[in-house]
């Protein structure tokens, strides 16, 4: 599909876009007029709605006792989903935890992402970490640590690969607005402006790190204006809405595949529940404020703007969202038949060839165990 | 074939790997036009160009972020740590990223890569141009380490360690960067890593060292000799995975064991070969296993060459060892 660019400049105070917190549009525009397909905002809504689901699924797991941990993407998805689909299928991506739900546009099977939640045998992980921290590489989706702000230099490197090797495509390395105080924001940014690297910084800010609020974050009056300081280019757009979302990343993908350059992108968006399931956000901000983004959720919103355009209605809402509901209770209920890793599975992939005195630690336990 | 010293030898290593691996980078601060501050890669940016061999900013974390990436991206970064003591900035993307990379990712990745750096004292470096970490990474799973301590192994090491599929720290005795020279063939060959070198067959007593120790140890087992005591002097070479089977075959044969390396004692590498040793061989020894080595103190500037075991120092042990001093 091929967008219109439209105008739009970098380092603005206010976000970007295109609907109201009622889904109506700013000004007088047909989806069209930016190359935008009816069927592919309907299918970006949809897949909106399975992200939705499927997070709603991970904390009835942790409920259940079926999973550990879970970390939330409710409230966000928008942001996410709408800018992965700006990328090519060649194109990489370095998630972060809260993206992990959303990569099911991309191609990960909901069944590899329930096991990875869940630690089980078929998780293409082995069950080695925390729910959130999902990856494929057939999908060109790399594998995430723990550590805040770690896949951005990294991600910086995959860029250099990309253009050592003259290829055409473009990585895009998410983090919240808390991973841009780390000094591997720093480190990406410089690193990729100064060697001219196709890498997009995609900053999901969902106004809180765990519970310190982007104010106590950075002094910096946006997130993308410190894109400035490295001589590349910063947009704040509205996460919530999906079209100034897909059209912006689009933008900045193509541009930086085109002429081999790094962007910022600062999303502004919310999270519905606590930081994760170890998490009790009532500490820390008030039911107010909490009402008043659920007003401005990007799912509702896109959702009233289909309704607008005559092309999606309660009834067909009701329906879609019963057969996911189906679907993620088989597909939660195949996971769990399926076995944990075996003791085997931690002593390999350290390395290549696994050292000897590995081996032996494995006997050990094995021994151990059979007694 | 050419006489060559360590730092030639690298050089040389480097030079062959980038003429017939496409994939192989070369970067780091000042690497370039400069050719690294110890000159190791001079001349190399000319013949194959700023894109294969480049400058990068004063940043650690960001060279290793991008060796990281490269790796993940399939090329053979081999990236230059000015001097090891300046890899902390860094240290993140290599404890969280590099070393765990194949295991959290079920072996769907791998980063082989090689960071390369100058290590270890006795240039008047001071605090922070001196040091000898290598335990510290070794306590990485997932991270190789080797240090050569001669031209022959240097350069074949360096070539095993750009071809492996794992992640190696790769630690250059600057003491000895062009010391000596030594016969080294011009063609490609490898060292493999993982083997210990037994450099002095002897059965009075196994001495296993690595890196400029070496040398110091070498001092001490010619002059053991004219004595009349026989040494048995191991190289080490490869720190992870470490040679277990060549030390224990040499304890079986001498039950005495010293190691000696230039790191503080506490927590250094000579603590867990001892630990190594006693563990699997006590019934083999005829003495405690003993450890030469730094000081627990940082690493002092005038008075380095106190600080570092020394010729005279070891001789001291091993006589003590030998007469049950221990
Ligand atoms: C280096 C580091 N420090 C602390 C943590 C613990 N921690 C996990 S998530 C988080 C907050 C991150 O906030 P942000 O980057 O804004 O992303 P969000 O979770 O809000 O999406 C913290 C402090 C960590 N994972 N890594």
């Amino acid at each position: 599909m091929e967008i219109r660019t439209f105008e739009i400049e970098p380092f603005t105070k206010e976000p970007y876009r295109l609907l109201d917190e009622e889904g109506k549009p700013l000004f007088d525009f047909e989806p069209e007029d930016f190359g935008l397909s009816k069927e592919f905002l309907l299918r970006l809504y949809k897949d909106i709605l399975i992200t939705r689901e499927i997070d709603r699924m991970g904390w009835i797991l942790v409920r259940q006792g079926k999973a550990y941990f879970y970390i939330s993407i409710g409230g966000q998805e928008t942001s996410h989903v709408a800018s992965l689909y700006s990328l090519e299928k060649d194109d990489l991506v370095m998630p972060f935890y809260r993206t992990v739900p959303s990569l099911h546009v991309r191609g990960a099977k909901l069944e590899e992402i329930f096991a990875q939640i869940m630690g089980r045998a078929s998780d293409p992980l082995k069950g080695r970490q925390m729910p959130g921290h999902f990856g494929k590489k057939d999908l060109n989706i790399f594998v995430l640590g723990s550590p805040v702000g770690l896949g951005h230099p990294v991600a910086m490197g995959v860029a250099m690969g990309i253009k050592y090797k003259k290829e055409n495509k473009v990585i895009i390395s998410y983090g919240g607005e808390g991973s841009t105080s780390e000094g591997h924001f720093h480190s990406a940014m410089n690193f990729a402006s100064v060697f001219g690297l196709p890498l997009i910084i995609f900053i999901v800010n969902n106004q809180y790190a765990i519970s310190v609020p982007r104010v106590k974050q950075t002094a910096s009056e946006t997130i993308a204006i410190k894109a400035k300081a490295y001589g590349a280019e910063g947009y704040y757009i509205d996460g919530n809405d999906a079209l100034i979302t897909y059209l912006v990343t689009k933008k900045c993908v193509n541009e930086a595949r085109l002429n081999k350059r790094p962007f910022l992108i600062e999303a502004e968006t919310y999270r519905f529940d606590p930081h994760s399931s170890a998490d009790d956000d009532k500490k820390y901000r008030s039911r107010e404020e909490l009402e008043m983004w659920k007003r401005k959720d990007g799912l509702l919103r896109l959702k009233k703007y289909l309704e607008y355009l005559g092309i999606w209605n309660e009834e067909k809402d009701e329906v879609l969202k019963r057969e996911i509901e189906e679907k993620l209770n088989k597909i939660v209920e195949e996971v769990e038949k399926i076995p944990f890793p075996e003791p085997r599975d931690m002593f390999y992939e350290v390395y290549v060839k696994t050292p000897w005195y590995l081996e032996e630690e494995y006997l050990e336990l094995k021994k151990e165990m059979e007694e | 074939m050419a006489k060559m010293t360590i730092g030639e030898a690298l050089r040389n290593a480097l030079d062959i790997k980038l003429y017939e691996d496409e994939r192989v980078l070369v970067f780091g601060e000042d690497v370039g036009k400069k050719g690294g501050v110890f000159t190791i890669t001079e001349g190399l940016q000319d013949k194959y160009g700023e894109e294969r061999v480049f400058d990068t900013p004063l940043d650690e974390n960001g060279i290793l972020g991008m060796a990281a990436g490269l790796a993940l991206y399939g090329l053979r970064p081999v990236a230059e740590i000015q001097f090891i003591d300046f890899i902390w900035p860094g240290f993140d993307i290599l404890i969280s990223d590099i070393a765990k990379e194949r295991f959290r990712s079920g072996g769907q990745f791998s980063v082989p890569l090689v960071i390369r750096s100058p290590y270890g004292g006795g240039v008047k470096g001071g605090l922070y141009h001196s040091q000898s970490p290598e335990a510290i990474f070794a306590h990485i799973p997932g991270l190789k380490v080797i240090i050569p301590s001669n031209p022959y192994d240097a350069k074949g090491l360096l070539i095993s360690a750009i071809e492996d599929e794992d992640p190696v720290i790769f630690l250059e005795p600057k003491k000895i960067y062009f010391a000596f020279k030594e016969e080294v063939p011009e063609e490609k060959y490898t060292v493999p890593i993982g083997k210990a070198k037994v450099l002095r067959e002897g059965k009075d007593l196994t001495i296993i060292s690595y890196g400029y120790m070496i040398h110091e140890c070498k001092k001490a087992v010619e002059e053991l000799e004219k004595e009349g005591i026989s040494c048995e002097l191991i190289d080490l070479r490869t720190i992870i995975p470490f040679d277990g089977e060549t030390i224990l075959n040499s304890v079986a044969k001498t039950g005495r064991v010293m190691i000696v390396v230039e790191a503080p004692r506490i927590n250094s590498f000579a603590s867990e070969l001892s630990a190594f040793i006693s563990e699997r061989a006590i019934f083999y020894l005829d003495a405690p296993v003993v450890r030469v080595t730094g000081f627990d103190t940082p690493f002092p500037y005038v008075l380095e060459n106190i600080y570092m075991p020394s010729q005279k120092r070891i001789l001291r042990a091993c006589k003590k060892l030998l007469e049950g001093g221990f």
